[in-house]
């Protein structure tokens, strides 16, 4: 089992004392939730295998109540989990019994949209797809686009780094952020960065982006929007092996293309999304390349050509073009329901996120079958094949005994394959307490100290989001010692002048 | 005495770090030194010359990862990657040159381009080399060995300590390896002239270029001063004043096409014209590189604003300082030369960059104007505040570059 910090008996004795002064800061009805049952629904975030009644929630809806609130728990020492949508799938937003968490749902409001610098301001709560509803009725859209998006709020997203379907030529959140106001947990308000795009001193915009909520609590963010391509049409390719499709997909790159998305799926993953959406996919291939490609109109048709051409060239064995948008629509409308399609065919799954080089991806495909038959668990694969991110999908019943501790040690041994062909542990969903205790497959001690000492610099009394990302929580003395390690003769091979 | 210490790997950088951390012995780090004039003066005697510790680690163009020394000469990755048709998407200002007339064409290394976060033309749509590095190994002012990131596109484990290394200036860890993405050529290339003599008119012309669906990848504005030395051919010199380039890039048939509707969407601003791929890439690298203002002596100011914004903010510097200016990034990036070396100018720049919602960065002075005034913005107390904690954690002896980025702090 997981383990969290240790509840602070000290602070729960005084949970009467922190509702007082939460009603105070924050008058509005139901703004702080104390009684269990209406606590339940923030028990756990969209990781439900993992769950915990938090000591309360607030839901604050000004920044002023935001700092108020930050400013009192550091003073008075109380942990903090901060929530977004609660959508997120490492558990990030995991409550603790001694914490507050902080839901920004309140926080719902597009505040400027600003068309000649292609720049939107929104607060935290505003959903992923909220940001394109904003602004689609003349044309422009946000590219990332994670698959909960019409759910997922942007300040979680900021927390992320969340990527989507369209990473490759878009990037991700973090390439598409301009500015963030946040408030530090000593309850000081920050505004970094800007529509200007470069700032002075250390780029901290880009350190709180993915920070997962360990260093500040956003609460205004401006993006950057793009005009919509005039046209986008999707193309469906099937091979005979997993090779095959990821040849095909290092074949189109070498040619120079960048397709807006360059997805793939495996056998049992196409079969489990026909079977539920009927978007007709191809049952009798082992891969499936679904390739959008995005511009002007006759950009597109030249690329179509020329996709088709490379895929032939690979060995395709299916090829379908989509002629209308309806149809477009139709093909992404499997790969968007894969979970979902997964939920259908077994009790529980467990959805995973390494990133590859994606020239090792058949290697890693064998390796999950050999790991699938190991621990008698099946696996169904959704891939973002253009950027190397890998989403197994691990097939389990809950209700049968040992089965979930199996799927999660399967997990494990997947990312630990991932990280040792040169990937990662996490390509968009983030550590969280998921993949917490794997981040040393990835990192020395050293590596992860110097990490936190990053966080020190924001939070020096550990107080937001304990026990997420780090397996181990250093203390601020052991990480701000100087380990006195003489080198001997001031390094006598080194040359000097 | 003063020494240079060239370590060959990076167990030996680390000594080297160790040793100064212990004997609280300030360093300066350089790699060729191609942009040393940049910044404050760093206040050490000792140099760390990270030159040796040179060579690509790897590169995989099908995978659009590369991997080097921090050391390893720009000139030699730039090399390697045309070889490949394959390019720094985020097509990063030959710095050197802008500084000094003197210095020769793609000095420098990888670990310097990264370490003060050089972009170009294409920042306004790809990012600068922030957004491009995916991962770095280093040694921290503490003496330790660090990473973070690793090779691959999407990452989210553990900080995104890339970014806060990238335009660090070096003064939180040196960084001996590093790993990049690399983005492919663009088959074709064609850019959109517009007849232009004024700065607010131009930045209208490139509000309305990027505002529209053609995918514009860089627009900037040249003054007529300059316009005909370009070297982007003579249908440039043609104009016969200031031009605003607009640039698309991509497949053949579609960057016609574009280019077309961009020349219909433009010609209410001006006579429009458009260039091909062989003259498109002379102008581009030409502005990229600062081209009116590069190898003077001249003050240089670089002011970073809302892009919109650029044309008004780049009149009123002209009117009120007697500058010379040239816009980059639809506006956001103005170069602005200043006459004379007068710090009482330096006031008036920063406040019209600050009236706008922007920052201004002293990019070339005496060594007595960069003294006597800060090089980069000012910040706010509360994120100078959050630097500085982050300084003390990662360099608590200050042993990296002191003063680089804010003497007055030990910076």
């Amino acid at each position: 089992m997981l383990g969290m910090p240790e509840p602070d008996p000290s602070v729960l004795a005084r949970r009467g004392d922190i509702i007082a002064t939460m009603r105070d800061i924050l008058p509005a009805p139901g703004a702080v939730i104390t009684d269990a049952d209406s606590l339940r629904p923030y028990e756990c975030d969209g990781l439900m295998a993992y769950r915990q009644l938090p000591m309360i929630v607030v839901l604050p809806e000004t920044v002023q109540q935001v700092a108020a609130i930050l400013k009192y728990c550091h003073d008075t020492k109380i942990r903090v989990v901060p929530r977004g949508a609660g959508t997120g799938l490492s558990g990030g937003a995991l409550p603790m019994a001694d914490a507050i968490t902080i839901s920004m749902m309140k926080f719902n409001r597009v505040l400027e949209i600003d068309w000649d610098n292609r720049a939107i301001t929104v607060q935290p709560g505003v959903t992923n797809l909220g940001i394109t509803r904003a602004v689609e009725h003349r044309g422009f859209y946000y590219a990332p686009d994670p698959s909960s998006q019409i759910a997922c709020s942007i300040g979680g997203n900021i927390a992320e780094n969340s990527g989507g379907v369209h990473c490759l030529k878009y990037g991700l959140t973090t390439n598409n952020v301009l500015g963030l106001e946040m408030v530090t947990i000593t309850g000081e308000i920050l505004r970094l960065g800007g529509k200007a795009l470069d700032a002075s001193g250390y780029d901290l915009l880009g350190i709180i982006t993915g920070s997962e909520g360990l260093l500040g609590i956003v609460t205004e963010v401006t993006v950057r929007i793009l005009r919509k391509p005039e046209t986008a049409r999707a193309m469906l390719l099937g091979f005979n092996s997993s090779e095959a499709g990821g040849n095909c997909v290092a074949q189109i790159i070498a040619e120079g293309i960048i397709p807006g998305g360059l997805e793939m799926m495996d056998a049992p993953a196409i079969r489990a999304t026909e079977d539920f959406v009927h978007a007709g996919y191809p049952l009798d291939v082992e891969a499936l390349l679904l390739v959008e490609l995005d511009g002007p109109k006759v950009e597109v048709d030249y690329l179509i050509d020329r996709v088709g051409g490379i895929a032939d060239g690979c060995g395709a064995v299916y090829a379908r073009i989509s002629e209308t948008e309806e149809e477009r629509l139709l093909f992404w409308s499997g790969r968007k329901n894969a979970f979902p399609a997964i939920g259908r065919i077994s009790p529980d799954y467990m959805c995973m996120d390494g990133t590859i080089p994606r020239g090792r991806l058949a290697e890693v495909l064998t390796g999950m079958q050999v790991l699938s038959q190991r621990y008698g668990l099946r696996v169904a694969n959704v891939f973002h094949a253009g950027d190397g991110n890998l989403h197994p999908l691990i097939m389990f019943d809950a209700n049968q005994p040992g089965e979930l501790e199996r799927a999660e040690e399967f997990g494990a041994d997947i990312l630990r394959l991932c990280v040792a062909v040169g990937g990662c542990l996490s390509g968009e969903h983030g550590i969280g307490v998921e993949k917490r205790d794997l981040m040393p497959e990835m990192f020395t001690e050293d590596d992860m100290k110097h990490q936190e000492r990053l966080k020190l610099a924001f939070d020096e009394d550990q107080l937001l989001n304990p026990g997420k990302v780090f397996p181990v929580l250093h203390g601020c003395g052991e990480l701000k010692t100087l380990h006195a390690r003489s080198v001997a003769d001031k390094f006598p091979d080194i040359p000097r002048f | 005495m003063a020494e240079t210490i060239t370590p060959t790997s990076p167990a030996q950088l680390r000594d080297a770090i160790v040793w100064a951390q212990e004997t609280q012995t300030p360093l300066e780090i350089i790699g060729q030194g191609s942009k040393r004039i940049y910044g404050h003066a760093v206040a050490a005697e000792h140099v760390l010359n990270l030159s040796k510790l040179s060579g690509i680690l790897f590169y995989e163009p099908g995978e659009l990862v590369l991997s080097a020394r921090a050391g390893t000469p720009l000139s030699d990755i730039h090399a390697a990657l045309a070889e490949k048709k394959q390019q720094f998407h985020f097509e990063p200002v030959d710095f050197p040159v802008v500084l000094d007339g003197a210095a020769a064409p793609l000095s420098g290394t990888l670990g310097g381009l990264v370490a003060c976060n050089l972009a170009g033309p294409r920042r306004l749509k790809v990012g600068a080399a922030r957004d491009h590095v995916l991962g770095f190994e280093a040694v921290s002012g503490r003496g330790e060995d660090f990473k973070s990131g690793g090779r691959v596109m999407k990452n989210v484990t553990g900080f995104d300590l890339s970014k806060l290394m990238a335009g660090s200036f070096g003064t939180l860890g040196v960084m001996h390896s590093i790993t990049i993405k690399i983005m492919p050529c663009d088959e074709k290339t064609r850019t959109v002239l517009v007849g232009c003599d004024d700065p607010v008119l131009a930045g209208s012309a490139m509000t309305a270029a990027l505002t529209s669906e053609n995918e514009v990848s860089a627009a900037a504005w040249v003054p007529a001063s300059h316009a005909a030395k370009t070297g982007g051919g003579d249908r440039v010199a043609a104009m016969g004043g200031g031009v605003v380039a607009v640039r698309v890039e991509g497949p053949g048939p579609s960057v016609a096409w574009r280019c077309d509707a961009l020349r219909k969407l433009l010609s209410s601003f001006g006579p429009t014209e458009a260039l091909h791929s062989t003259n498109s890439l002379a102008l581009w690298r030409d502005i990229a590189n600062v081209g009116p203002f590069a190898g003077r002596d001249d003050i240089l100011w670089r002011l970073s604003v809302p892009p919109a914004s650029g044309g008004n903010v780049a009149r009123q510097i002209c009117d009120q300082t007697g500058a010379e200016v040239m816009l980059d990034w639809g506006g956001g990036l103005i170069w602005a030369q200043l006459p004379g070396d007068d710090a009482a100018q330096a006031d008036i720049v920063r406040q019209i960059a600050v009236g706008a919602g922007g920052q201004a960065t002293l990019i070339r002075a005496s060594a007595t104007l960069r003294a006597a005034i800060p090089v980069f913005h000012p910040q706010d107390p509360a994120i100078a505040a959050l630097n500085e904690r982050i300084r003390e954690n990662f360099d608590p002896r200050h042993v990296l570059n002191p003063g680089r980025l804010d003497p007055a702090r030990g910076a």
